[in-house]
């Protein structure tokens, strides 16, 4: 962790005439970039920077000691698309159970039993909760939750962390998208079941059946375009799990909730 | 009444099927779902789904301040790393 250096922002374009630069910070808080003290830039110099605005910085490069400014346009413009880092020691201590994406991203991760499992590529965080994507060799990523469970250990000075990865079920059963479970509220991804006409396809001369017409067929995607059936037509009895007319729970739907059948099933037809 | 009040939240009813089941078990598992449409309902709250975004599970932990939104709301379809600098992760 020693003598490691982090990305904390990048210098801007110049604002102004008089050497002030807007600064694009990469830090949680973006105006506690200043606070990190003198930041180094990837071949060597030092500046500081002082805010005079919302993104807007005056910057100070010191040169042996001695402070130097950018006092027109054309020195600050110089200084744009310039990296900022700072010492990965200068990062104040995380409290407990708390990382720096920084210290987790490049661990190594172990199984139980301490065989490789790859190397902590991503650190996701999308508002519910931190998981880790590991990058496997010969086999796709690995997705794991940051809880207690699924990574007891984490032990940032040796450079690895302990993954026991959780069962993976299937919340969407195949069976029962086939067999059309309207209480479970099951539905397929890929084919329709039998039982469900084909959509229709809007094409410039109107909805062109996908399946096979059927002469006569009540239900035939084909056979009834849109307009002539809309989903208000089709009380709940007439679809099984469809929405009653009475704007009750739909048929054979538990707990009251709408099931994904019963509330497209007029929608099917439209 | 707004028509949300009087229909009631909508969600996927196998996931209702799935949350009892996996609440049951009490094991440390992902439940990979694809309906990302699906309202977040106090039922699930402990539980992780895996939300399909198109190309991978991304786990999520739903907590109660999760529950009235949509699961794909915490399973964003572009890819964003942005940059770590001094973010922190706290494990759960």
């Amino acid at each position: 962790m020693a003598g490691r250096r982090i990305l904390l922002g990048v210098i801007g374009r110049p604002h102004g005439v008089r050497g002030l630069l807007r600064v694009t910070s990469y830090t949680a808080d973006p105006a506690a970039l200043a606070s990190y003290g003198p930041l180094r830039t990837e071949d060597g110099r030092v500046f500081t920077l002082a805010w005079r605005g919302e993104g807007i910085a005056e910057f100070t490069e010191l040169r042996d000691g001695v402070p130097v400014k950018p006092t027109d346009r054309a020195a600050a413009e110089r200084l744009t698309n310039t990296r900022l880092y700072a010492e990965r020691d200068r990062l104040p201590p995380p409290a407990e159970d708390e990382f720096y994406l920084a210290d987790l991203v490049g661990l190594a991760a172990v199984d139980g039993s301490g065989a490789a499992l790859g190397t902590v590529r991503v650190v996701h965080d999308y508002g519910a909760g931190a998981s880790l994507e590991i990058a496997r060799e010969g086999a796709g990523p690995l997705l794991v939750p940051f809880t207690r469970a699924a990574v007891p250990m984490v032990d940032i000075a040796a450079g690895r962390l302990t993954v026991l990865a959780p069962d993976e079920v299937v919340g969407e059963m195949a069976g029962e998208a086939a067999t059309g479970d309207d209480a479970a509220g099951g539905q397929s991804r890929s084919a329709p079941p039998a039982d469900r006409p084909a959509r229709a396809r809007p094409t410039p001369f109107g909805t062109q059946p996908r399946g096979p017409i059927v002469p006569g067929g009540a239900h035939s995607g084909g056979a009834h375009p849109g307009a002539a059936h809309p989903g208000a037509a089709h009380p709940g009895g007439a679809h099984p799990g469809g929405a009653p007319a009475d704007g009750g729970p739909p048929g054979g739907e538990a707990a009251g909730f709408r099931s994904a059948r019963g509330a497209h099933a007029g929608a099917e037809h439209a | 009444m707004t028509r949300s009040v009087w229909k009631g939240p909508f969600v996927d009813g196998y996931m209702l099927k799935k949350a009892e089941t996996a609440r049951a078990s009490a094991r440390n598992e992902i439940i990979k779902i694809w309906s990302r449409r699906s309202t977040i309902l106090p039922q699930f709250v402990g539980l992780t789904f895996g939300v399909y975004n198109g190309h991978k599970f991304l786990p999520v932990q739903v907590t109660e301040n999760m529950v009235g939104h949509k699961f794909g709301e915490f399973s964003p379809t572009r890819t964003f790393h942005g940059h770590s600098a001094d973010k922190k992760a706290k494990r759960g």
